[in-house]
Order: structure tokens, then sequence, then C-alpha cells
């Protein structure tokens, strides 16, 4: 900071006279001093009550009308703006509702399509479960109809088995307490008859141990002794190879 | 407190005198009815201070506008613990009146600053009439300076120049510039202040 006292400094400050290192030292002195700060104040407004000890003189009454014009039109230009931003504000949200609507319509309807797939598929099971049902209580109206029990052998001692069997209608399993069949193994249905099996279908369990397989009337063939439910590999056999898990002969 | 902002709804009482500080403060909240008032209270007092400095009244004028137009913009900025209206607004004037000069000067390049009509009221020459229009538009405080006083504040205020310059100007020490413009100031102030 100069050696001069704050008072002239303030002085040539005010009347816009520092210059050189004098100014950049005081303006960077300024804010820290209140005092310095009053005395530029005190200045100002002393230099302001001088200059307006000068007599009064109109300005151009056009400089009135074009200032006033300026306030006004700036305010219109700024409501001007402010609709501007509000229909672009308006337009960008009607944008992003019938965007969020199509993203939730879109997802609704993958979801109704979903459940509607799922519905088709659980009639579809339900329908093939009734119809299977509907042939096992027609097969037992049948006089003729017999019911075979079945008895669990080997690793399945605790597996029963029941097949409702007519010769000309053909007939129906139903296995409970089966172990689901192990990775690449399935269970497979035999008729025998003249004491040889024939292969009359392969079927698996549900977690429940419960399974059950429609067998196809074969009037041509030999009457059936009997039923044996053997553990095969995947796409079944020509003829049993694995080991017997219900039968029907003693 | 921030005035509501109605057009025609201006809190301005008509008929009594408005502090200038409650005008500001209702242009600051955009009240149109305040800055007319504002404009036409102040205007003609600093008027003649920006004519001054400029020597051009369309000149005058443009920088009147400008003056008055960011007094508008800035009203909320103002601060009344830090200066009057009058200091506020004149403060403003002058600066943008003597930015306006120092613009004319690069744009010329050919500047050499005349010594006012006014400040040497010795110097032979000039028409009389327009010295005399002149001789209106000076402050009646500053006229009450000793010579070598008002000279500075002439040059400073009026005309822009720096210290340094200003002692270049007149041959003088810097220090004898700086001891009269402090004195310059200690004056004007018993001037203003005395009853």
């Amino acid at each position: 900071m100069s050696h001069e006292p704050f008072e002239t400094l303030a002085a040539i400050y005010a009347v816009g006279a520092l210059d050189g290192d004098e100014l950049t030292q005081f303006e960077a002195h300024l804010p820290t001093c209140p005092a310095c700060e009053a005395a530029v104040r005190d200045a100002e407004e002393t230099l302001a009550r001088a200059v307006l000890t000068a007599p009064p003189q109109a300005p151009p009454a056009a400089a009135r009308e074009a200032l006033m014009r300026r306030v006004t039109e700036r305010r219109d230009v700024r409501s001007r703006a402010w609709l501007r931003w509000a229909a672009a504000t308006l337009v960008a949200a009607g944008a992003a509702a019938v965007f969020a609507g199509t993203w939730v319509a879109v997802r609704y309807e993958a979801r109704l399509g979903q459940m509607a797939r799922e519905m088709a598929a659980a009639k579809e099971a339900l329908r093939e479960e009734l119809s299977l049902d509907r042939r096992a209580v027609e097969l037992l109206r049948d006089p003729t109809t017999r019911v075979v029990d079945l008895r669990g052998r080997d690793g399945a001692a605790a597996a029963n088995g029941r097949m409702i069997w007519n010769a000309a209608g053909g007939g129906h399993l139903l296995a409970t307490g089966l172990p689901p069949a192990p990775p690449g193994k399935t269970y497979a249905l035999w008729a025998i008859a003249r004491g040889t099996p024939r292969p009359v279908g392969l079927f698996a369990v549900d977690a429940n141990g419960r399974g059950g397989h429609r067998v196809a009337a074969d009037t041509a063939r030999d009457a059936v002794q009997g039923f044996v439910v053997t553990l095969e590999p995947e796409g079944g056999a020509p003829a049993p190879t694995g080991p017997i898990v219900l039968t029907s002969t003693r | 407190m921030r005035l509501p902002c109605h057009r025609g709804a201006s809190l301005i009482v008509d008929g009594m005198p408005t502090p200038g500080t409650e005008l500001i403060r209702a242009m600051a909240a955009g009240d149109h009815e305040a800055f007319t008032r504002f404009y036409d209270r102040y205007a003609p007092l600093v008027f003649p201070l920006v004519l001054r400095v400029v020597g051009e009244r369309a000149d005058a004028a443009d920088v009147l506008q400008d003056v008055f137009w960011e007094a508008w913009r800035t009203a909320a900025a103002y601060d009344s613990a830090r200066g009057t209206p009058e200091a506020w607004i004149v403060t403003r004037a002058r600066t943008r009146a003597i930015d306006r000069v120092r613009a004319v000067r690069r744009r010329s390049e050919t500047f050499v600053p005349a010594l006012d009509a006014a400040s040497a009221p010795a110097a032979p020459g000039g028409d009389v009439a327009e010295r005399a229009g002149d001789r209106a538009l000076v402050a009646e405080a500053l006229a009450r300076l000793p010579a070598p006083q008002r000279e500075v504040i002439e040059l400073a205020y009026y005309a822009g120049l720096t210290q340094s310059e200003i002692a270049e100007r007149l041959e003088q020490p810097l220090g004898t510039v700086k001891t009269r413009i402090r004195l310059a100031l200690a004056r004007l102030r018993e001037l203003v202040t005395l009853p």
C-alpha cells in the first residue's frame, strides 16, 4: 500500500483519477478496509451533491420515450419468452407422457401377452387332464373294464399303480409314489401278452411322484395279461432293459 | 421485501414526494410507474453532468438512456446502506459518460485533451454565447472552488484524465495534483454540507 493517507487515495479514486499500481493496490485493499470504503463513499456522496448543484436541464423528450418503450418492450419480450418456454415445456412434458404411456402400454401388453400365454397353457393342461379323467371315467363305466393293480418293485417299493384297462377301448395308467426318473432315463409301460412285453408308451412323473399314461386300444393284438413299468433310457427301447419299478404280476 | 409486480398497481402514492430509495425498491419489483417517476426526478439532474462530459447533446441523450436502463435493470442490487440514490445514479452516469468519451477517443486516435472552456475561463477566444451555455452547466459548488482545485476536478471528473495525465498536462508534480484533489474534495464537502 502506498504511504498516501487514505483520505487522499479515496478522493483521487472517487474522481476516477487513480492509476497504475496505486489503482491496482487500492482496489485490492478496498474490500478489506471499511475505513477506506467509507471514505470513498463519502467522497462519492460529496461529488454527487456537488454535481447536482448545477441547474437542472431537461434531456430530449425522445430519450424518455425511447427508454420507456424499451422497458415496456423488454417486459413483453420477456413474457413472450416465458410463453415460448412454457409452450416448449408443455410439448416436452406431453412427449414425455406419450413416451411413458407407450412404454407402460408396451410393458403392459407384454405382461398381458405373457399372462394370456400362461392362461392358454394352463387351459390346455387342464383340458388334457380333464379329457384323461373323462376317458378314465368312461372306461370305468364300461362293465368290461378291469382295474389292474400294480405294485412297486426293486428301488420303488413305495410306488403303486392302477391300470384301468378295456380290451376294446384301451387303457389308462395312474401311478403314484414313483421317484422322478434320473437324468437321461424315463419310465416305460409295457403290456404283456403271451408272456412277452410290448412297449405301449413312455411317461414321466411330477414332483409328487404321480404319473399317468393313456394306452390306445389295439384289438388286433393278443389279449393283455398284465402290465409292467420299467426305467429305460430316454427314447425308450424295443424290449425292457432297466429295472422293473411297477408290475401287475405276482 | 419485494413488492408485487403489477403493471399499473404502483405502491407509490401520488401527491407526496417518495424517497428515492422507495422508488428504486419499487423499480426492483418491476414497477414501471416508479421508474417513470425516478427518471423524471433524476434525469434532469444528471443530464447536465452527462452533457458536460460527452459534449454532444445526442450522445448525452444516448448515455442517459443507458444509465437509466442500467438503473432499471440493477435496481434490485441497490443497497441504501451503501449510498444515497443521488450518489448511485450520479456515479453511474459519470462512469458511463467517461466510458463513452474514452471509446470515442480510442476510435479517433487523435485525442489531445483540450482544457475545457469552463475550466480555463481566462483563456481567450471561443464563442461568447457558447461559453455562457457551458458555464451554465458547471455545478455551482464547483464554481466556488479555488481555480487550481477546480481545474483538477474538471480534468479528472469531467474529462476523465488520471492523476498522472493531469500532472503531465499541468506540468506539475504528481504530489501536487494529489494534494489538490484531496483539498478540492474537502472543500466541496464543506460547500455541500453547509446549510
